[in-house]
């Protein structure tokens, strides 16, 4: 059981000397003898992202990733963002292509739907946040829905919605994204007035022209209300984009949960359709292009679907004839495996800190079987470098 | 065993009575499968006689199915793969692998992050690699002598004697598990208890080195046994 003799190479002398001046690389030049920094960029705005900066790492400050992601972020990112004390996300082509149209696009069209789709672990979800993140740089109020999945399935409470009889609210649900969503808009809570008067059940009341945040603080105080109060800040919302105080982008993950089937029974036992439901009946109307002043950007998931094959990912498979038929016309984004160059960038940022360990992973063999039993899959690369 | 009057008959080749399921039995002309790309890699004219010989013997000789235990990743290890074997339940080969990998994925996380926390002049000190850490951890608790039953007159007696390096290793393996799986709270998963003990064995602290401990402090108590052991 003797250990291999560790393998010095070119490589492990710069990893050391690479250390020193890592973010501060410009993207210009590419120096021969430090590889291993050029994968990164000290460009953080996502606005100023090119062609340039394509399979790069740029960082998002800790402060600004627990205001712009209370959620919607995969777990084991944010596992990697604890232990490596920083977010590095990649700039990757998908999410290039949508932000050059976002950047185009005229407001006063309706909205345009754009549909990110590729297979199991290509990094859609990653690709919406990135586009989150420029939006909210940019100012736009996110409406950012982590998982649709999760609103169909494993539901410990539905009540019939007061509202309308035919309809179940989910009160837990709706609660902790409005928290979420309180966290990510602080402003422009403050600034959106209701324009119409809201009754919460006999008593209680909001008057029009009351901030919406009032709206939010009631829903998470009256648990019960919630469904309905996002219910009715999606309304506003989308009301009062056109006008073009604030633009909106709607980032749902997980779009094919909204018209597909559910798991949730009701007390008769009998199957919940997802239009009973009250939080996806009104996600439905709002990912619906009859509004303008914003965009809608969704990702289609396999991973938390119901009753879909695993190599279903594309979107006629995953939305099904009703889903389809409501998105369309959607612009499809696919997302494939890392090209070679970005995944020699991941493979150099994790060898960067420290995280591949091995004594092997550092060699040019190592390389090649990280790649080989990945096949340049993102969260293959991740699983496989993890014991690594 | 084949009826003399039967050869004549029947030509079929003549098969064993109980047919072995668990190992396999192969005639012995086949040759053991050679797994590691750098014994390909070599040109021929580095080979030295007796490898010539074997590889033309290779080109007539049948073959050896390899076992699925046998890897040509750079990346595997026989005492990692040992661990798994011992951590496996009832064949669940795939779990246990699992859980390996968990585990060593758990021991890095801790360990980085320590890592990051700790001062410039520390951060040599402290050890991120979690296959250096589980082989320490292992070397640290490997007993030096064990003790054995031996029966003289009706009454047995636990006599030390020494290990030999697989029954040492063996040792050290099974207590770490059993460890891990009986005096830990219910609720906490098997990577996140044996990323504790292994961290625990590495610093020669916790359980596993304490029972290491114990069972040196019998053996040197039953000294006086020691003569009856006769090999």
């Amino acid at each position: 059981f003797a250990l291999f003799p560790p393998q010095l190479e070119r490589g492990r002398a710069l990893h050391t000397a690479a250390r020193g001046g890592l973010s501060s690389v410009p993207s210009q030049d590419v120096p021969a003898e430090k590889p291993r920094a050029v994968f990164h960029t000290s460009e953080s705005d996502p606005a100023k992202h090119t062609e340039q900066h394509e399979g790069r790492l740029y960082s998002i400050p800790l402060e600004e990733v627990k205001a712009v992601f209370p959620h919607g972020l995969p777990h084991r990112f944010q596992q990697q963002i604890q232990t490596f004390n920083e977010a590095r996300v990649m700039v990757r082509k998908p999410a290039l292509e949508i932000l050059a149209y976002l950047k185009g696009s005229n407001f006063a069209h309706p909205a345009v739907r754009y549909v990110i789709y590729g297979e199991r672990g290509t990094g859609k979800t990653m690709t919406l946040c990135h586009v989150v993140h420029y939006c909210s740089r940019q100012g736009w109020l996110v409406l950012h829905i982590p998982d649709a999945h999760l609103w169909v399935k494993n539901c410990k409470e539905l009540f019939q919605s007061s509202y309308n009889k035919d309809r179940l609210d989910q009160p837990l649900q709706a609660s902790v994204w409005l928290k979420n969503f309180k966290t990510s808009n602080e402003r422009f809570l403050q600034e959106i007035k209701t324009q119409k008067k809201y009754m919460w059940g006999k008593r209680e009341s909001t008057e029009e022209g009351r901030p919406l945040r009032e709206v939010v603080e009631q829903g998470l105080a009256r648990v019960r209300s919630a469904s309905d109060a996002v219910g009715v800040v999606l309304r506003e919302l989308k009301q009062q984009s056109h006008r073009g105080a604030f633009r909106l982008l709607v980032a749902v993950d997980g779009v094919n949960a909204l018209w597909g089937p559910t798991t949730l029974r009701k007390e008769d036992k009998s199957p919940v359709s997802p239009g009973e439901l009250t939080l996806v009946h009104n996600l439905r109307k709002m990912v619906m292009n009859d509004w303008n002043g914003g965009a809608i950007v969704t990702t289609l998931s396999q991973t938390g679907s119901l009753f879909k094959p695993s190599s279903a990912y594309t979107p006629q498979e995953l939305l099904g004839k009703e889903g389809f038929d409501a998105l369309d016309p959607f612009v499809p984004i696919p997302v494939p495996n890392y090209s070679p160059k970005e995944f020699e960038s991941c493979y150099g940022y994790y060898l960067e800190r420290k995280w591949l360990q091995h004594e092997k992973a550092h060699t040019e063999d190592g390389k090649a079987e990280l790649q080989f039993l990945s096949g340049s899959n993102p969260r293959q690369l991740d699983r496989l470098a993890g014991p690594l | 065993a084949p009826s003399a009057a039967g050869l004549g008959r029947r030509l079929r080749a003549w098969l064993p009575r109980i047919m072995p399921v668990r190992w396999s039995r192969y005639n012995p002309s086949y040759l053991e499968p050679e797994v590691k790309k750098e014994a390909y890699q070599k040109p021929l004219e580095e080979l030295t006689e007796e490898e010539r010989e074997q590889m033309e013997l290779k080109a007539v000789r049948p073959i050896k199915a390899a076992p699925p235990t046998l890897s040509s990743s750079v990346f595997s290890d026989p005492m990692i793969s040992k661990f798994t074997n011992m951590m496996m339940k009832s064949g669940n080969k795939v779990l246990a692998r699992s859980l390996m990998s968990q585990t060593l994925e758990a021991i890095k996380r801790k360990q980085l992050e320590k890592y990051h926390k700790a001062p410039e002049n520390e951060k040599e000190t402290i050890e991120c690699n979690p296959y250096v850490i589980f082989h320490q951890a292992l070397k640290n608790c490997q007993p030096i002598i064990g003790l054995s039953n031996i029966t003289r007159g009706g009454k047995t007696y636990q006599v030390p004697v020494p290990l030999t390096d697989n029954r040492k290793r063996f040792l050290a393996m099974k207590w770490l598990i059993t460890e891990c799986r009986d005096n830990k709270h219910r609720r906490t998963m098997m990577p996140e208890k044996l990323s504790q003990e292994l961290l625990l064995a590495f610093k020669n602290e916790g359980p596993v080195i304490k029972r290491k401990h114990v069972l040196h402090k019998m053996a040197e108590a039953n000294r006086a046994y020691a003569h009856f052991r006769w090999w």
